[in-house]
């Protein structure tokens, strides 16, 4: 960390909500139990794909102690959700595409009738044949699950000649890359609570990544006007993308309709979460790379099919930032790229930290190792050759206008400690049968939305009687720690100590709409619109203290925590106090907003979905792994993560992104799948879907390179995605320097290794 | 029936829970630390009339030795079993196998009492109390018997207890400072994950040489119940435990196995683990008796 004159911004400023995320004391929403209060279940379908001919809730509605049954019928307003197309029924009339899909609701006195109410629903299904496979759901033979067919988007990005390149190469290579369908596995299921106030305002508490978006998916179901709608998203029990849909908000709102004023309260049971909770995109990445002698890129051809379940959510934009990352943060003059998001009665999936990269940076990166390999040059010269710099054209063929740091990350790679002792690190064994590995993968990914997606933040400062600031900004904390980082930023620029700065976040009654905590954007977003707030308050304080003391303007200082009027008998101090109580008598507003748009590229590439992107995070990650080559056994013992997030804002926030990410990753690669057959979830809670534990986390050392990027504030860029996705393909490629397997289907289990040895030693 | 409707009743002596079990009209379910019982209460799976609990009968909690035996008290904890010197002297096997079930959480809550009464064939403890030999007491208000550990599991979930007996106790002989144990399991990770397959080794050494004079080996999770690998067992004793031999040993193993394909892990590689674990932990025993470390604490 280089030196600087801040005060806070650049230093390891604790964590404000981490003591009482520590040691307890934090209630979330879930938590919370009332008098009076009603519980509400969902009724699943039952089967992955049926038309539903009949609902018949009369035996339920006379149970004792049902407070309410409720159907399509009773929705007032449009039946649907979904962030870019609403193609999810709130509650399903005709036909059910999942077994996640919501048939019916209840309310009911204690949790325990509410359940056995849902088993009295009598819903007269007629089974249809469901489509588990994306590539067979794209085919003429596959039923079409929506009326546009199966396939929800296409995307497309082409650029050079892809025959002459090929021609010209020294090296190909053409594979196919399966990955897993992650669970976001937050700690806090979803679940919520509604009530309808006396006064008919509608208050939805419930751990969301968009408060306000929220609130517009409810009115439209709703048909209510959405200020009558106070949707309260924040404190959250962990999100990573899994509740930037709508969970069960609109749930709540029908039902808190139905309840008769008293509040009622939905919490998933892990096992329901499972069914009806979306989950990362299972992807089959097929690619061919080429490259020269010298290692130069010559091209690549991608072509990926994303399985998106039984909605779209966020399904077509995963796959277009998928298809704009699958060439990994080179110069590649000849690409041939495209994507298909497709319907399946597979679940539904969603918006996943990393959105779509993780899974073809599995891919470009393994080929990457592949090709060092074949050539004999080292894995990250290579790498180092291709790498684009700022003002190059990447491989889709736009120009970098913004901060590139890939090039530093990889040269601190080289440097480090662990890269260069691995030949040491490698012979380092316990056991005759261990085999250790080292691997390395760089990545990116984008930060803020696409081309056509609007991007704006806003933040609002009060100043508050006590002499404190009250800092609004829609965007929740998920977890990320951006409260503390908007903090910072207003402490500093404020030039007031932390302590006198208190942060709202995630209540669209409290604060203004500053788009979603998604896209690795709520730093920069959040960041800004502080930084766009904070002259209008400055302003405010020191016209009050101008009138306070009758001297013009320019006569007022700002000083740390107080302002100074120069006046004739001399230096007058004005205390925020003083400030507020000026502003009060008078009448004077003591609240300001800031409002500011995120830069974009101008030009979209066609058919490519809503790329390019203006800014991107960069990052490399090595790897060390020990194969147990008689189990098949995989051992992550140390990971070097080195993230170039423009200006780092809080270190030791950065480090807990970069370690949280890390584990993450190592999940994805060799422990997490929710599994799935004919439609059916046969993953049913944690006890087998396996999540590393603290036994599994390996020691991960941090390393920011620093690229400051001009628009940010304070030069920072954002980092919430890209630290958990080289990793991915550095344990991969790790595995294979250990063992010699390469496992493309991931995660890489042992099972999964261990038949690599065997047929690797059978063919040997 | 709701869950919430199940009462619970918390006999304060041995003598009174058997006189509550007697009672053929109401249908009773043991309750020790929950973690089984909590788990499969909340899937819904039992649904009988009243908890016993267990946790205020002192007199199931002990771990004491008396002339050449061990008695455990089925209500001791993983915990207070990992932390007990005489276990860490005389029954090492077991020590390890306490250590593998979940993580501390259930080590402070889980009793052997419980592992033994869920009857799983994952169950962590049990190869090893195979490997002990161990003889589990079963009274009712009639009387007592013995159950050698071997005996005592029918299948999954099912062993030879009626519905009015209750495990009382757990014992097995003392070792010999020749007699050196361990147990390796298989999971999907480190912590908090079921057996794929495990493994628990008991075998009597000649002092000085790496020769066994006869052993126990005993796989989990690999059958419908935990099972002896008599094969390997008496292959144990041909000659001197060299890297070969324990890899002729372990190959063995799988033809003493008859696992099922689950979503954790399919029949073959379950087999060829069976083989894997028993020469990981071989060649591990071997070692740790050659540097004449009897103890792995
Ligand atoms: C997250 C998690 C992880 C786990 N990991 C493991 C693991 O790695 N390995 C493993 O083996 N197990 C594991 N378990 C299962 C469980 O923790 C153990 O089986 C534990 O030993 C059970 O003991 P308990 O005292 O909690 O039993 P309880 O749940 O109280 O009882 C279990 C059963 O035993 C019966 N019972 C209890 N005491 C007696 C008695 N004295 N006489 C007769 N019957 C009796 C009960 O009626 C019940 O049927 C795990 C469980 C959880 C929830």
């Amino acid at each position: 960390m280089k030196e600087n004159h801040f005060k806070y911004i650049g230093r390891p400023v604790p964590r404000m909500d981490a003591p009482e995320k520590v040691t307890g004391t934090l209630k979330y929403m879930t938590d919370y139990h009332f008098e009076q209060m009603v519980w509400g279940k969902v009724l699943r379908s039952k089967y992955p794909y049926a038309r539903i001919k009949s609902i018949n809730t009369s035996k339920a509605e006379s149970l004792p102690g049902v407070v309410c049954v409720l159907t399509h019928k009773d929705i007032p307003g449009f039946n649907g959700f979904g962030i870019v197309v609403p193609d999810q029924p709130v509650l399903a009339r005709d036909v059910v595409r999942c077994t996640g899909d919501a048939v019916a609701l209840v309310a009911a006195e204690t949790k325990e009738i509410a359940e056995h109410a849902i088993s009295l629903i009598e819903v007269d299904y007629e089974r249809l044949n469901p489509v588990t496979d994306a590539e067979f759901a794209m085919s003429s033979n596959a039923p079409s699950l929506h009326e546009n067919g199966n396939i929800h988007s296409h995307v497309i990005i082409k650029n050079g000649n892809m025959d002459t390149a090929f021609e010209e190469a020294d090296v190909i290579l053409e594979n196919t890359f399966y990955s897993p369908r992650q669970m976001h596995a937050f700690i806090e299921t979803e679940g919520g609570w509604g009530i309808q106030e006396p006064d008919g305002m509608l208050t939805i508490r419930c751990p969301g990544q968009y408060a306000y978006r929220d609130r517009l998916q409810i009115a439209r179901a709703l048909a209510m006007n959405p200020a009558r709608i106070r949707v309260i998203s924040h404190p959250i029990g962990g999100a990573f993308g899994g509740k930037d849909e709508i969970t069960v908000q609109i749930y709540l709102a029908l039902l808190a309709l139905h309840s008769g004023g008293r509040p009622v309260k939905i919490h998933l049971s892990r096992e329901e979460s499972v069914i009806a909770g979306i989950k990362r995109h299972p992807f089959k990445v097929e690619m061919k790379t080429a490259a020269k002698k010298d290692g130069t890129l010559l091209a690549n051809q991608v072509r990926a099919v994303a399985d998106t379940g039984a909605y779209a959510s966020l399904g077509g934009a995963v796959i277009a930032l998928a298809i704009e990352h699958c060439c990994g943060p080179y110069k590649i003059p000849n690409v041939d790229l495209e994507g298909f998001c497709v319907y399946t009665n597979n679940g539904i999936s969603g918006a996943f930290r990393g959105f779509g990269v993780n899974q073809v940076c599995a891919a470009i990166e393994t080929h990457m190792d592949m090709i060092a390999e074949k050539l004999g040059m080292d894995p990250i010269e290579l790498r180092k050759k291709n790498a684009y710099e700022k003002g190059e054209r990447s491989s889709i063929g736009h120009e970098l206008k913004t901060s590139v740091g890939t090039l530093k990350t990889l040269e601190t790679a080289e440097t480090c400690e662990l890269w260069k002792n691995r030949e040491m690190y490698k012979k380092n064994i316990s056991e005759p049968w261990k085999k250790r590995g080292i691997g390395i993968a760089t990545s990116f990914h984008a930060v803020g939305m696409g081309i056509g997606l609007p991007d704006y933040g806003a933040a609002t400062i009060e100043l508050l009687p006590d002499g404190t600031f009250k800092v609004g900004v829609g965007c929740e904390d998920i977890g990320g720690g951006n409260s503390t980082v908007y903090a910072q930023v207003a402490a500093e620029l404020l030039n007031c100590d932390i302590e006198k700065i208190t942060v709202i976040q995630g209540d669209t009654a409290e604060t203004l709409d500053s788009g979603t905590v998604t896209a690795s954007r709520s730093t920069y977003t959040g960041g800004k619109a502080i930084a766009a707030a904070v002259p209008h308050m400055i302003r405010v304080l020191t016209e009050a203290a101008s009138a306070q003391h009758r001297v013009e303007p320019e006569n007022i200082l700002i000083g740390e925590n107080e302002y100074y009027a120069m006046t004739k008998n001399g230096e007058q101090v004005s205390t925020y106090e003083k400030l507020y109580a000026y502003l009060h008598e008078n009448r004077l507003s003591t609240k300001v907003e800031g409002h500011f748009m995120l830069p974009k590229e101008k030009e979209e590439l066609p058919q490519s979905g809503g790329a390019p992107h203006h800014l991107y995070g960069y990052l490399t990650h090595l790897a060390l792994v020990e194969v147990d080559t008689l189990t098949g056994e995989t051992e992550v013992l140390r990971v070097v993560s080195i993230p170039d997030a423009g200006q780092v804002l809080n270190p030791q926030g950065l480090e807990g992104q970069a370690e949280g990410g890390a584990v993450m990753g190592i999940g994805y690669t060799l422990y997490e799948d929710v599994l799935m057959d004919g439609g059916y979830h046969q993953t049913a809670n944690f006890t087998n879907y396996i999540i590393p534990t603290i036994r599994e986390t390996p020691v991960i050392e941090t390393f920011p390179v620093e690229s400051t990027e001009e628009t940010g504030p304070f030069g920072a860029k954002g980092i919430g995605e890209v630290v958990m996705i080289p990793i991915i393909a550095a344990i991969m490629n790790a595995i294979y320097d250990a063992a010699g397997v390469r496992i493309m289907h991931l995660p890489a289990t042992p099972e999964r290794i261990y038949k690599a040895l065997k047929s690797r030693d059978v063919r040997q | 029936m709701y869950a919430s409707e199940i009462d619970m009743l918390s006999p304060r002596s041995l003598l009174e829970c058997l006189y509550l079990l007697e009672n053929e009209k109401a249908s009773f379910r043991l309750l020790a630390g929950g973690t089984d019982a909590v788990v499969r209460m909340k899937e819904g799976k039992w649904q009988h009339d009243y908890w016993l609990n267990l946790k205020n009968i002192d007199e199931l909690k002990f771990i004491t030795i008396e002339k050449d035996e061990i008695h455990i008290g089925p209500l001791t904890t993983h915990s207070e079993i990992i932390s007990s010197p005489l276990l860490q002297d005389h029954a090492d096997v077991l020590v390890q196998a306490c250590r593998e079930v979940g993580a501390a959480q259930m080590q402070n809550m889980g009793t052997i009492g419980g592992n033994i009464g869920t009857a799983s064939p994952a169950g962590d403890t049990i190869p090893a109390l195979f490997a002990l030999g161990a003889i589990i007491e079963l009274t009712s208000i009639t009387g007592k018997r013995q159950v050698s550990a071997e005996d005592f599991f029918v299948g999954p979930g099912k062993t030879v207890a009626f519905p009015n007996e209750i495990i009382t106790k757990i014992s097995f002989k003392v070792r010999g400072k020749h007699d050196i144990g361990l147990f390796q399991k298989l999971g999907p990770r480190k912590a908090q994950s079921i057996s794929i397959v495990n493994v628990a080794i008991s075998l009597s050494m000649k002092e000085g040489t790496k020769e066994c004079l006869g052993g126990r080996i005993a796989f989990g999770s690999v059958g419908p119940t935990v099972l002896r690998a008599k094969k390997c067992e008496a292959m144990l004793t041909l000659g001197e435990l060299s890297p070969d031999m324990i890899s002729n040993i372990s190959s063995v193993a799988w033809k003493e196995v008859m696992p099922i394909s689950d979503i954790r892990a399919s029949a073959s590689y379950r087999r060829d683990m069976a083989s894997a674990l028993l020469e990981r932990g071989l060649y591990r025993l071997i070692k740790r008796w050659a540097d004449n470390e009897r103890k792995p604490f």
